[in-house]
This record gives structure tokens, sequence and C-alpha cells, in this order.
């Protein structure tokens, strides 16, 4: 599989209070067309990925609604699978060009979540989660707290080593103007951080944003682009909805069968990968991730996250350089559109103070209530 | 409002977990709790395996710092679940209690 990505664009990622839906979308559509050297007239079809716009903003046919905001008529899907519903629009472009249906596919992740107070925004996220689940009054971080525990009885994880990943996550974010905390905090800061949901601290736990960001893709190479990125794995799995319903509560099955297909889709190995973007919803989530995807063994990632292995200019890969879902945002929609923009943007070598260096192939990762669906993406920028 | 449609219909499937037992597998503390849930904040959250090694989720109730830890029995107990909307029905289910 080789799908070109021709451009990206994201909004910057934040409590945005005086900007709304339509405007964050022309924003991010725009910096994508202009990146691409692209006219919408040359899009053939439009991707919307977003959770929370109907049982937030009683707004649905997000399809048509931004369509109308590109003044155009062209085909437009909004899809959505919870916090995966990003890279599950980017995954439906992807077979809509390989199916020869469109040529050039613009997605767009968007999410505005600022506009609620952080019950309301609680509660429609377990949207995304079993019923089970709602009527025992468990939010998101409950249930990354329950896989946290089970993680710490099994392979005695340290809150400090939890810590490390919002710190590391903090001191990338602070070299991305993009991001939504644009500053480092120390690991005392973390442990100071009053609990959400035992053993989450606050400063575990991704924040309440707005934002969007798009992507173009194309079967075409793009000969304008001196640095060409290509998509070379797109795979999605899914599993049971609640976790009650996991074999092993210290891993996500979803996303390690979602990376074993990417892995044989791209022909790499998880050695292979310079830098990835994944789910860091909480931090005990990057740990699962970094396992689930082979960059560590089981039991391994969280301490070799605290030792630096995943830190700019220190290891590798390197994890989450844009500041992951913790510090650069997490406006659930956009979030699995933002990880291929990121991707690109280091692989392309435009990632300035946060780049990595002599970056060639890229993963992201992106996950779905508390692991029942996930997504992941290989990129490449081949020669 | 709360359908009282939907809760009579799960009436049926709540009757066959009442009076399992079985044991904490994993569990959090919630802390900052969903609208309708503040009335018990804090309260935790435990996975739990029942005799029948069905897993469920559901809330603790009459507990003690000394029920958290994996490995804890408890039973399945029959209780109003969140606090109701004016104008519906009161909704009672499944929680679990420490034995």
């Amino acid at each position: 599989m080789k799908i070109a990505v021709l451009g990206v664009g994201t909004t910057k990622f934040g409590e945005l209070w005086d900007v709304s839906p339509r405007t964050l979308f022309r924003e991010a559509v725009n910096e994508a067309l202009e990146d691409a050297h692209l006219k919408i007239k040359d899009i053939d079809a439009l991707y919307v990925g977003n959770m929370l716009s109907g049982i937030l903003g009683g707004q649905e046919n997000l399809g048509a609604l931004f369509a109308e905001e590109l003044g155009f008529s062209l085909p437009a899907f909004k899809i959505e699978g919870a916090c995966a519903s990003g890279g599950l629009a980017v995954h439906n472009a992807i077979n809509s060009v390989l199916s020869g249906t469109y040529k050039r596919v613009l997605v767009v992740g968007i999410e505005k979540m600022t506009d609620h107070n952080p019950s309301e925004i609680a509660q429609a996220l377990m949207a995304g989660g079993h019923e089970e689940e709602r009527a025992a009054g468990v939010t998101f971080p409950g249930l990354y707290a329950i896989l946290a525990r089970a993680h710490i009885e099994r392979y005695k994880t340290q809150e400090r080593e939890l810590a490390a990943v919002s710190v590391k996550n903090h001191y990338h974010a602070s070299f991305n103007p993009r991001a939504q905390f644009q500053f480092e905090i120390s690991p005392d800061q973390v442990h100071q951080s009053p609990p959400v949901a035992e053993p989450l601290r606050l400063l575990d736990c991704s924040p309440i944003s707005d934002g969007a960001a798009a992507i173009i893709i194309s079967n075409i190479k793009n000969i304008k682009r001196r640095k060409p990125v290509y998509i070379t794995a797109s795979s999605v799995a899914t599993d049971s909805l609640g976790l009650a319903g996991r074999k092993d509560l210290t891993s996500l099955a979803a996303a390690v069968e979602a990376g074993k297909k990417a892995y044989q889709m791209a022909g790499i190995s998880p050695a292979d990968v310079d830098v990835a973007e994944v789910h860091d919803c909480f931090s005990i989530a990057e740990i699962i991730a970094c396992e689930d995807l082979g960059f560590f063994g089981k039991g391994k990632a969280a301490s070799e996250i605290a030792r630096g292995e995943t830190r700019l200019g220190m290891g590798r890969p390197v994890v989450n350089p844009s500041g992951g879902l913790k510090a650069c945002g997490h406006p659930v929609g956009a979030t699995g559109v933002k990880q291929i923009a990121e991707i690109v943007t280091q692989l392309r070598g435009e990632a300035g103070k946060r780049q990595v260096k002599g970056a060639k192939i890229g993963l992201t990762h992106n996950i779905g209530g508390s692991g029942a669906v996930a997504v992941v993406h290989i990129l490449e920028s081949l020669k | 409002m709360i359908s009282p449609v939907k809760v009579w219909r799960h009436q049926k499937e709540i009757a066959s977990y009442l009076g399992k037992e079985g044991r904490i597998i994993s569990w959090a503390l919630i802390r900052v709790p969903p609208g309708g849930y503040e009335q018990e904040a804090p309260y935790p959250v435990v996975l739990v395996e029942l005799s029948d090694k069905k897993r469920i989720v559901a809330q603790l109730v009459d507990w003690t710092k000394e029920n958290l830890w994996v490995g804890q029995k408890v039973k399945v107990v029959y209780r109003r679940i969140r606090k109701p909307d004016s104008e519906g029905v009161i909704p009672y289910g499944i929680k679990l209690k420490p034995t």
C-alpha cells in the first residue's frame, strides 16, 4: 500500500472560546490546501472524524455541514469511533482512494469541547463505553485507572513512572507552538496534583480541548513536493466495548492486533520506527501503548520511558514529539488526524525545535473507548 | 429523562446476578463523578470475576479502605443506581458489597 499525503494542517489546540467549529474547520482545511498547493475544487470527497457534536452540541449531519462550509457539494461523510474517530476517518478515506472511487480526499478531525462543563463532557465521553460501565458511574479516567491498577499489580509499575510520561510530553509540547500546554511540569507537580480516579491524578490525564486537523491524501505521486511522505499501512482492530470483556487488563488486544497487521503491511518491525504519536489519553495508556506496539517488552516500558528512552534527543523511538494528548491537547475527533499531521511534519524534517533528527519511519496509534477500537498507521519518507 | 421502559427491560437481567459472589480483579477510586453520581463520590468502581467466571464492572458500596485490594470477596446487591430526575422512575440495579 502506498498513499501520498499531499498536505497537512492543524489549528491551535486548547480552550478556544472565541472560535466556532466552522472556523476551526476552515483554518485546518485552508492550511492543508495551501500546504498541498491545491484548491478545494481539486478535492473529490470529505471524511470528517468527530465524536461529540451530536451529544454535546445537538448537531449531526456533519458531512453536509462542512461541505457547505467549503462551498462545494462534494461527497462527505462523518465517521465516529469514540476517541479513534479521527484515525477511523483516515482509514476510511484511504480505502476510498484504494478502491479507485476518489482520487484526492480531504480528511478533517474536529472537536469542540470547551463550550460545555466537565461533568457534561465526562458523561458524553462515556457514550463510548459499555452500558454496564455507565450504570456503575465510572468515568474514562476511572476505566484507565482500572487498567493502571492491573499494570501496577502485575509489573510493579511505579507512580513516579506514570508521572514521567506526563513530564516528557509537557517537555515536548514546550517546543510546539500549536500545543495546549507549552510549558514543562515537574514530577512533584504530578504527584501533588489532585487525584481524579486513583491511581491517576489530574496531571496523568489529557485535557478537555478544542481543535481541528486536516490532511489531504491521494493515490497520485505529488511531484510538486520535494520530500513526499507516504502512508504505507493502515489497520483497524476492535475488542469488547467494556473492560469486563477483556482477557488481559495490562494490554489492549485491539492495539496489539492493529499494530501487528500494520507492521506486516508495511514490511517493517517495531525497531524500525523512528518516531511515534501514540494515544496517551492517560499516562498509563502511553506505557501500555509502547508495550502493545513492541517498542519495549511487556512490563518494561514504564522504566524505559522514565529513563528517557522515548524523549526527544535521548532515545528511539521518540514518542509523542507533539506533546501527545496530554500536553498538545485532546479534541477527541481531531486527535487521530493530528497524529498523522505531526508524523508527516516530522518525516519532512519541518518540525523545528521538536524535530526528531533523521526520522524516516513514523507510526500513529489512536484508541477509541478503553481499547474497544484501535487504529494504527505507518508513514514513511521514501526516496 | 431516564426511560422507564429501559429500566423495566433490564430488571430480568439484573435479577439473574443478585446474590452472586466473586473477587475483585482491579479497581479505581472515582473522585470526579459523572452527572447524577455526585452523592456517592468518592466511590470505588471494581472489576469483579464472579464464581461462574463472568466478569462485571460495578460500584462498591458499604466499603472501607481495607476492602480495596485485588482478591477482596464481594457479593452482588440491589441498590439505587443514580439520582433520579424529577419526572422519571428511580433506577435500581447492581452494586457490589464486600463480604
